[in-house]
């Protein structure tokens, strides 16, 4: 009769409430996000996603009447149970529960002490195992002191195979963390309830293919949503959606940290004649192989298992959210466990762009030139719509395929921006400065770019502050940019151009 | 005679100890990781001096904190003993006394069973044998050892024990307080922002912790908003915090909740068990519509200027008065605040951390940062004033004491540095929008004081000696150029 009883004692409720399980959600509805520190350059790292997910679950339960346990299966093993919400629940809901006291191999030990096991010897040559009953006597610290027929014991340090056995599972331990709430209600009903909460260990970032048009003046731009589960629990047909944008977090707070699983038996000190040590008479030698028992591996990413889905047939549609954008997948999708996942964010051909030729003047000098593509986001040039931050690869034809020329990265860009993509160094393009003193902390400098290029390339020179230098009487197309001035010029095919100034020091 | 004795123990049924010793529980659960538990066990003392264990106490107890009361009973003394039952320990207090070895033959599984005396447990365990003296199981082979007892003192946890001097027998109930570390609350709150309607619907979960190592059954919960004790010079570092958006004012309406002193009580309307490794949520507070607005704010760092332009970030306004508000005082946690996007389903769009909060406060919550309106800082001119620029800037009043007075222009030679700032705002929204843009570092008390702002193409507040505040009217889809020279000793 007690046996029957037993179901309810794994929980740790009372014994007068009712419990029922809902063991998987409908419908799921998974809303990934950026993780917040990782900066547009840095990449997502797949066993160690740092963002994460709004899952909201539709399910369907059968509540009874008067007071009962609604336990949730199989929601994210990521989950902040702080921040789970339920709806939908005919009277409300009085008390939600997250119990993460897990049945392992030290919490079977510690729920023993005082109670009585069975230990089994097993003979090593005739396999002959016999049984004992015995009480336990120590807690689950490294120690198992047991109360036999004989009197007293310690588990595994006879040097026969002894291993213990339970009657039962102590209540109140569950496999999972599990989430429960208490619901009260007046009559029995079957609702659809909501059950949304945050979950760690999701990721997801923009990523841009650009391919240059073969003679410059134009970008072929295509770019990805790039999601990436690193959960333990897959999500079927779930709606999925990304949002874009900086969104504060705190920092979670301490974590209820759940007790390891593992056992470590620990014998009394066992040195033997030929062991005595070198140096330290004290020290104790290497006990008996002890009974090391590990708790199961939680969701832990296996490189080989992850496999990259791409699902290019249709594009994610972007809304707004407040001041962030949401990506939408337009049909329902797998956000499978451990996999990473792409869907078409855009595409759009023949994007104006231009490529520049930049270096930056400061203190006299000036930086090797780096390649700029450089675009507007305006519809009127093609474009027109928020970018998320990501990775940018950049492609050129050459030859008949498409070749690499850098591989670079775009933080968030609303609409109407400049995008500015720094795409690779450019050893064809060289800088060289000079200056001659005229008079006492008066200069006169000077900036030669050759271009061993076979084509014209747009160069610009910013002129950085320089501290107490000001320099003036520029002989070449100047302009103001952000408080700086730049020169720009034309250097022809296989040609040079030169930047002629004057710089004095101010500060007397 | 032991054996049977021995037998009698194993008789004890599994389900009796199952049991927890605990009994009439009542916690106070302060938000500082500390917790007050009164534990009121029904005992029954014969009349003379006792000893009882109570077990099933917090694992993380702080012994010097019980106190225990029982009538007609004085406490003789009170142990905390934390020498525990291992192998080691077992073997250690077994110096000089007798243990059994049952050797077993490999080979022939034969059992030979020989008393010993241990004469050390150094290293390893030395034993004599009849006039053999050896090392135990030197040779490798399996040998069991057997004790005879467990000495009293050696127990299986931490166990607390007190000696009574009762005036009378018979049962009483015993009153048994303590403070342990494990047990803790914080508020969670969701709210779910309806930004056209512009209100808020908030609702509050008590989220209590327990990770003392003991399940605390069916007890009377109550929770403090505050943080007890503590001396001043144990203060806990606490990382430094972002500067929190403006807006944010304490209150002065009081809650209508109990008061112990200056902390508001949060009591549990039905008894808990409260599990071990348990996160425990509780309903405490439900309002729905009350006043809440969305602001811009961005604020910049003394010369910094940017290559990118930098979101403006998102804040969001709303006041817990009685009037519009949520009308309730609110408990130091983390607020999570949600939207509904286009099919209706709420969106989690970011979360900010509140202290305890008075009733009658004026919230404002950085949620995030606005993917549409940005800030761009440009340091667009830095120079030293030319001294006749410098006279056009300062004046003096001189008034005499026979109530005359006269105003002069003095040329004084000091140093001044002119800097001329460009904030490009923008709004890629379709919708104006108003930022709020902060200059900072405008005092550096230890360099210079004496900033000026000699132009500004948009009138500002200076709203501290470091801070000076303008509201930039950004039009939908447009940009708005704010510039500003500021006069600065360096």
């Amino acid at each position: 009769m007690r046996r029957f009883a037993f179901p309810l004692l794994l929980l740790p409720v009372p014994l007068a409430a009712q419990v029922f399980t809902s063991p998987a959600p409908e419908k799921v509805s998974v809303t990934v996000y950026r993780a917040p520190d990782r900066s547009a350059k840095e990449a997502m790292e797949l066993d160690w996603l740092q963002g994460y997910a709004l899952i909201t679950e539709t399910r369907t339960v059968e509540i009874p009447a008067g007071e009962s346990t609604l336990r949730f299966e199989g929601v994210a093993g990521g989950i902040l149970p702080e921040s789970a919400i339920v709806t939908g629940l005919p009277e409300g809901l009085s008390e939600k529960n997250q119990d993460a006291d897990l049945l392992s191999p030290r919490a079977l030990l510690s729920a023993a002490t005082g109670r009585r096991v069975s230990i089994r010897r097993t003979d090593g040559t005739s396999g002959k195992a016999v049984e004992e009953e015995a009480i336990l006597r120590s807690g689950p610290d490294g120690a198992a002191v047991l109360q036999t027929h004989a009197g007293f014991e310690a588990l595994q340090c006879s040097g026969l195979n002894e291993d213990l056995f339970y009657q039962s599972v102590p209540a109140g331990l569950s496999a999972k963390p599990t989430l429960s709430v208490r619901v009260v209600s007046k009559a029995a009903a079957r609702t659809t309830i909501t059950l949304s909460y945050l979950a760690n260990g999701f990721d997801w970032q923009a990523n841009y293919v650009a391919e240059l048009a073969p003679g410059g003046g134009s970008v072929d731009l295509f770019a990805w949503v790039t999601l990436a589960n690193g959960d333990e629990t897959s999500f079927p047909d779930a709606e999925t959606q990304a949002v874009a944008g900086k969104i504060n977090r705190e920092a979670a707070g301490e974590r209820l940290a759940t007790a390891d699983g593992d056992v470590r038996l620990r014998c009394w000190p066992a040195g033997r004649t030929h062991q005595v040590p070198e140096i330290e008479p004290p020290s104790p030698a290497l006990p008996p192989p002890p009974m090391v028992v590990y708790a199961p591996v939680s969701a832990e990413m296996a490189d080989d298992a992850s496999e990259i889905v791409v699902t290019s047939s249709r594009v994610a549609r972007q809304e707004e959210l407040g001041d962030l954008k949401l990506y939408r997948i337009p049909q329902p999708v797998t956000v499978a466990s451990n996999s990473q996942k792409q869907v078409t964010m855009l595409d759009r051909k023949r994007v104006p762009a231009i490529l520049v030729y930049r270096s930056k003047v400061q203190y006299g000098d000036a930086s090797d030139p780096r390649i700029v593509l450089k675009l507007r986001n305006r519809a009127q040039d093609g474009l027109g719509v928020p970018l998320p931050a990501g990775p940018v690869a950049i492609f050129q034809r050459a030859q008949g395929r498409p070749m690499l020329l850098g591989e670079s990265h775009v933080e968030d860009k609303a609409i109407g921006e400049e995008v500015e993509i720094d795409v690779a160094g450019a050893p064809n393009v060289t800088v060289e400065t000079d200056e001659d003193e005229i008079r006492d902390n008066v200069w006169k400098r000077t900036l030669t770019v050759r271009n061993a290029n076979p084509w014209p390339v747009d160069f610009e020179a910013e002129f950085a502050p320089d501290g107490d230098i000001r320099r003036d009487r520029f002989d070449g197309h100047m302009v103001r940019r952000n408080g700086a001035m730049v020169w720009t010029a034309v250097v022809a095919a296989n040609g040079t151009a030169v930047l002629g100034y004057r710089a004095q020091d101010v500060d007397d | 005679m032991r054996r049977s004795l021995a037998l009698a123990a194993l008789l004890v049924p599994a389900a009796a100890s199952a049991q927890s010793a605990q009994g009439d529980v009542s916690v106070t659960i302060y938000t500082n990781d500390l917790a007050l538990v009164q534990d009121v066990r029904p005992l029954t003392l014969p009349k003379s001096v006792t000893r009882q264990e109570f077990p099933d106490v917090s694992a993380q107890i702080r012994p010097e904190t019980v106190r225990l009361s029982a009538a007609d009973t004085e406490i003789v003394e009170q142990n905390f003993d934390y020498d525990l039952l291992s192998p080691a320990a077992l073997m250690q207090k077994a110096v000089g006394q007798n243990i059994t070895i049952l050797r077993t033959n490999p080979a022939t599984g034969v059992e030979t069973r020989e008393v010993a005396k241990v004469l050390a447990v150094n290293g390893g365990v030395v034993l004599q044998i009849g006039t053999r003296i050896e090392v135990l199981r030197d040779d490798g082979l399996p040998v069991r050892v057997i004790f005879d007892r467990v000495p009293p003192n050696l127990r299986a946890r931490p166990t607390l024990s007190v000696t009574l001097d009762s005036a009378r027998a018979g049962a009483r109930p015993v009153t048994l307080s303590y403070l342990t570390p494990g047990l803790g609350w914080k508020a969670d709150y969701v709210a779910l922002f309806d930004e056209t309607a512009g209100k808020i619907d908030v609702q509050g979960w008590i989220t209590l912790s327990n990770s003392t190592g003991t399940t605390f059954t069916n007890a009377d919960t109550v929770l403090v908003a505050g943080e007890v004790g503590g001396d001043s010079n144990q203060q806990q570092y606490r990382p430094g915090r972002a500067t929190p958006p403006r807006g944010n004012q304490p209150g002065t309406e009081s809650g209508s909740r109990e008061q112990l002193g200056d902390f508001y009580l949060y009591p549990l309307k039905d008894r808990t068990t409260i599990a071990n490794a348990q996160t425990k949520q509780v309903s405490f507070l439900d309002v729905s519509g009350a006043t809440a607005a969305k602001a811009y704010e961005y604020r910049n760092d003394w010369l910094n200027a940017l290559d990118q332009a930098q979101s403006a970030a998102t804040v969001l306004k709303f006041s817990n008065a009685r009037e519009g508000g949520v009308g309730d005082a609110l408990p130091a946690g983390i607020v999570r605040v949600y939207m509904r996007d286009t099919r209706g389903q709420a969106q989690f769009v970011g979360e900010s951390g509140i202290p305890h909060t008075p009733g009658g406060s004026s919230l404002a919550l950085k949620t995030g940062e606005a993917f549409d309106v940005k800030v761009r800082p440009v340091v667009e001119k830095r120079e030293k004033i030319l001294p006749d620029e410098w006279e056009r800037s300062v004046r003096y009043r001189i008034t005499r004491s026979d109530g005359t007075s006269e105003t002069a222009d003095v040329a004084v030679q000091k140093e001044y540095w002119r800097t001329t700032m460009r904030y490009v705002v923008t709004n890629a929204k379709p919708q104006p929008v108003t930022v709020e843009l902060i200059q900072g570092g405008l005092n550096r008390a230890w360099y210079w004081r004496d900033t000026r702002v000699p132009s500004e193409s948009i009138v500002g507040t200076q709203i501290s000696a470091d801070e000076r505040l303008w509201k930039v009217a950004v039009p939908a889809n447009g940009e708005t150029v704010l510039t500003v020279s500021f006069d600065t000793r360096y």
